[in-house]
């Protein structure tokens, strides 16, 4: 069980001894935009491969033959590749959604967990996950509307304005808030989640208002680790297209898918890192009282006790 | 289509009038005036019958680097306006004084009144929502989008108030409720060779910006804000409704226009500025002169910041450029200056000497749907406070926008019939000029390592619309605003380009620059400037400008196949396997006509060894072989256009073929688009999940 470290720290620790969970997700967003951008894929090379025009997309990158390329009627429709590219998308977020709790569940094992734990733990937690994320979701939506109607109402009055930079700082100042009140209701739901698994609550409402309570009593401490990890992330994205842009050759393939994959490998650590921020948090402030379930699977896991439950029925 | 019958008809015999008419007496040159003066000398002239005293035309040259009148001059403006800052309205008299010089008695004529475009029954509205329009949402149409231009009261000097004779009419559409020309007939008709003024009291209320017209916050950008008389053309009176996709059409003379305004606006305006008075009421009155020009535009806003110590010594004098900024752009404008400076010296260069004293750049309010714009001696661009140094969106802007100076400013074509005339060949000098300043291939970006060439961008407006419209018709006919803005620029810039490939770059440029000097301060038809190509070239282009211009032939060339077996393939097959050094190949490429446009094409063939054939092909039949080639080595490439001239072929990756496949480039830009899905992936989970 982590002590009383820094959210930040131990959830880096967290990551680095779980990096196992780091390179599966990362091989299966890998493979499911491999499929997803298949049907570009397909198309680009029924134009391209013969063609000497193509060469201006090789040395150089000719955003007029680009255009062109996608204008041609044997590419097909935008939507023949934005759909597919967009379906794998979906299938990532939603494969994510179905083994987050394993992760959390390794997180907060002092132990490598073993396999079928990880399994055991996602499929336990799917449906509560399910639940939350529609919970989440409403919140997020009413939210999220509410805000980008003030924002808009701003902008538009920004926009009469006639200092041509205020509409632009209104923006970047509404879109901070924004991301602080969406990061605000994450930390929430990250926190919901990590109870439902880690606690083992059926009645995901309770697990609801725990992480609100919480996120309420530390908000400073919780937001400020996130948003930490959203500025690494965003350093982690303009480093990795500007280390593309200024030192891949143009007509480098090889260099160019593994500058753009390293820097999507390393674009999954904060989201991961913010997870065991949230695993931490939790261990060090949501877990009373503290019972260690021997699993038969030797695997040492902590776990409140819900109220009323006999802790025979915890065991995972 | 009375109108269009005429033009279609009976040009020669029009044109012969015309020229008739041209050849009348020339006024008496008048020498050069020094600036500050704002009297014109007049010419006098034959007065209308009835009048009371001598009514002429001046020959002043106070605007012009040029000792005498530069063209044939119809109209004197005389305006003195006021404009209210706070309603956006101007309250104006207008002095018109009108030469005939049609050849034939005037008894009736037609004014535009550009600003009732901006109501919802007009004709301008009713096209912008059913072909889309650039401007704005017309389902969300408020009070402040509209715009009108009434005319209050008109007199004809010597013929008496005549306010109650004028009627609206709708030649083109015969919209009853578009109020953009007005008519009025004259119970004495005009003879020809006299001189009729009219007196107009008129207001103007400006929508907020529509069309690069109207005010947006406190600036206002005055264009097509007074009664413009019509052109008489072949003919007739040629003076269209004003309609989504047109422009303008009008006169050359002189204008003498007066502005009173809030004395904190900063004010600029075509023409060169002769007066400033301050006036009591805390507004102040500017006084304009303009030589030469056929429209009057200004603009006014309390921030612009103003740099006016730029001169480009131009062959026929010293041109002043008044750069307008906005504040928060200050720090582009030796940006725009250069590239003012660079579009003067290339137009002097390529075409003809400038002849006006001024010139001035205005970047217009942000936001505000003025940038863009083209008026005699007066012009807009456009940019924003954040502009990446790679992006040249002012320079390509600011280039088209000044080259207008050129091909509607003083090679004044008709812009409601011949479009492409002032777009399309703006847009093609706008290439070459562009090309010659930024490079070939990063003319529009070049941007951490993506490039876009202007070239590209007029071929790509043009390939999506490429059969839908020709582009010799009437502004107002086309299908939509894509075809519109695809084929008038887009096209016409593509053809000329592709002309080059036909009669040479040199004899093209040659052709432009006899074309501009014979008929700058004119009205030419389209023909004239086909016909100006022919001449010069000394070729018969009919059968390009036929598809090109008059038709919608769609041009396609495609390497159908290519094969390269052995000659001997029996013994070959024996010997498979073995060194094939000394094999000899029979080597055959295949082209195809996919499209209906015909037109020669050279052809490359690489062999393997590096050796390279170029073939002509008439391109008439739908395909053809070439062949056979025989040699000790296979074919690597055929390309159709090696040098890229083609411009109007619609598919440019079917026009060569490699024998081995080359998936690189494939992979490349597959790369990107896996990088956004996965990206776009990894954003859902960590928003969502």
């Amino acid at each position: 069980m982590a002590g009383k470290q820094g959210l930040l720290r131990s959830g880096w620790s967290m990551v680095g001894r779980n990096k196992r969970y780091l390179v599966w997700f990362y091989l299966l967003n890998l493979t499911l935009a491999e499929y997803g951008s298949s049907a570009f894929r397909n198309q680009a090379h029924g134009i391209l491969d013969h063609s000497l025009q193509a060469d201006r997309l090789l040395h150089g990158f000719d955003i007029g033959v680009f255009a062109d390329m996608l204008a041609r009627p044997e590419f097909g429709p935008t939507m023949a590749s934005t759909m597919p590219a967009i379906y794998f998308a979906v299938l990532f977020f939603v494969a994510t959604a179905l083994f987050l709790p394993g992760v959390l569940q390794g997180y907060a094992s002092t132990y490598r967990l073993p396999r079928e734990d990880f399994f055991r733990a996602s499929g336990r937690n799917l449906w509560r996950f399910i639940r939350l994320m529609i919970v989440a979701g409403i919140v997020m939506g009413i939210v999220a509307g509410a805000l980008f109607g003030i924002r808009s109402a701003l902008l538009k009055a920004a926009g009469e304005s006639t200092n041509e930079l205020l509409p632009f700082f209104v923006s970047m100042a509404s879109l901070l808030v924004i991301f602080l009140v969406m990061s605000g209701i994450r930390i929430w739901f990250d926190l919901a989640q990590t109870d439902v698994v880690l606690s083992d609550q059926r009645a995901v409402r309770k697990s609801i208002r725990a992480g609100f309570r919480h996120m309420r009593r530390d908000l400073g401490r919780l937001l400020a680790s996130y948003v930490v990890t959203t500025i690494v992330a965003a350093i982690v994205l303009v480093a990795g297209l500007w280390v593309w842009m200024k030192f891949v050759p143009p007509a480098s393939v090889i260099g160019a898918f593994f500058v753009s994959q390293l820097t999507l490998l390393l674009l999954l650590i904060p989201r991961f890192w913010q997870r065991g921020a949230a695993v931490t948090y939790y261990l060090q402030n949501m877990v009373e009282p503290i019972a260690v379930v021997e699993s038969f699977t030797s695997v040492a896991v902590v776990a409140p006790v819900p109220p009323g439950v006999p802790p025979e029925t915890q065991a995972s | 289509m009375k109108i269009r019958s005429i033009i279609l008809f009976f040009p020669v015999i029009l044109v012969i009038g015309l020229s008739l008419v041209v050849m009348q007496p020339a006024a008496s040159a008048a020498p050069p005036q020094a600036a500050g003066v704002s009297a014109a000398k007049a010419v006098t002239a034959p007065v209308a019958a009835g009048s009371t005293g001598a009514i002429a035309i001046p020959d002043t040259t106070l605007a012009i680097n040029s000792a005498k009148p530069m063209s044939e001059r119809v109209v004197h403006y005389e305006i003195d306006a006021k404009y209210d800052a706070v309603k956006h309205i101007v309250d104006a008299t207008e002095v018109l004084t009108y030469h005939n010089l049609t050849g034939q008695a005037l008894d009736h004529f037609p004014f535009h009144l550009y600003q009732n475009a901006f109501q919802q029954k007009a004709t301008w509205v009713n096209e912008a929502k059913v072909m889309g329009s650039r401007d704005m949402d017309y389902a969300k149409w408020e009070d402040k989008d509209y715009g009108s231009e009434e005319i209050r009261n008109l007199e004809v000097v010597g013929q008496g108030d005549l306010t109650a004779q004028l009627h609206y009419i709708a030649p083109d559409d015969g919209n009853k409720d578009d109020k953009t020309v007005i008519e009025l007939h004259v119970p004495k008709p005009i003879a020809p060779g006299e001189y009729v003024q009219f007196k107009i009291a008129f207001q103007t209320k400006f929508p907020e910006t529509q069309a690069r017209s109207g005010y947006r916050r406190d600036f206002v950008l005055g264009g097509q804000w007074f009664p413009k008389v019509g052109v008489w053309w072949h003919g007739a009176w040629n003076c269209h409704q004003y309609h989504n996709t047109t422009e303008f059409f009008a006169d050359f003379g002189v204008y003498d226009v007066k502005l009173t305004l809030p004395q904190y606006e900063v004010v600029g305006a075509s023409g060169v500025k002769v007066n400033e008075v301050s006036n009591p009421d805390s507004t102040k009155t500017l006084t304009y002169h303009g030589d030469d020009i056929h429209d009057f535009a200004w603009t006014a806003s309390p921030r612009y910041k103003v740099k006016d110590d730029g001169v480009f010594q131009g062959q026929m004098g010293p041109v002043k450029m008044q750069i307008l900024m906005q504040p928060a752009h200050w720090s582009q404008v030796e940006q725009h200056e250069k590239i003012l400076r660079e579009s003067l010296d290339h137009f002097e260069r390529w075409y003809g000497p400038y002849p006006y004293k001024a010139i001035t750049l205005v970047d217009p309010e942000p936001d505000s749907a003025a940038g863009g714009m083209e008026y005699p001696t007066f012009i807009t661009g456009f940019t924003s406070w954040f502009m990446p140094k790679g992006m040249h969106v002012p320079e390509l802007v600011v280039e088209h926008e000044f080259g207008h100076q050129y091909w509607y400013g003083m090679v004044a074509t008709n812009e409601f019939e011949d479009a492409w005339m002032d777009e399309g060949i703006n847009s093609y000098s706008e290439v070459k000029v562009l090309d010659s300043i930024l490079g070939q291939q990063t003319s529009v970006i070049n941007l951490a390592g993506a490039t876009l060439s202007e070239r590209a961008l007029q071929r790509s407006s043009y390939i999506g619309v490429a059969d839908v419209d020709p582009i010799a018709q009437n502004a107002y006919d086309y299908y939509n605003s894509n075809s519109y803005a695809g084929i008038t620029y887009g096209k016409t810039a593509s053809v000329l380009l592709t002309l080059e490939s036909i009669i040479g770059e040199d004899t093209m440029a040659k052709a432009m620059q006899v074309y501009f000097m014979k008929y700058r301060f004119t009205h030419p038809t389209k023909e004239d400037f086909l016909k100006t190509i022919e001449e010069v070239s000394g070729r018969d282009l009919r059968w390009y400008f036929n598809q090109s211009v008059y038709g919608t032939q769609v041009l396609d060339y495609k390497v159908l196949r290519i094969e390269s077996l052995p000659v001997n393939w029996y013994a070959e097959k024996k010997s498979a396997g073995k060194d094939d050094k000394n094999t000899v190949y029979r080597s055959y490429v295949w082209l195809q006509r996919k499209e209906d446009f015909v037109m020669p094409v050279v052809v490359e063939i690489k062999f393997e060894n590096g050796e390279t054939i170029r073939e002509h092909w008439d391109g008439v039949s739908r395909w053809t072989r070439l062949g056979p080639y025989e040699k000790k080595t296979k074919i690597m490439s055929t390309e159709i256009d090696p040098d890229h001239r083609i411009l109007i072929d619609r598919n440019d990756f079917n026009n060569s073929y490699t024998a081995e496949v080359n998936g690189k480039p494939a992979v490349k830009v597959t790369n990107y688009w896996q990088f956004m899905t996965q990206w776009l992936g990894q954003a859902l989970a960590w928003w969502v999940v």
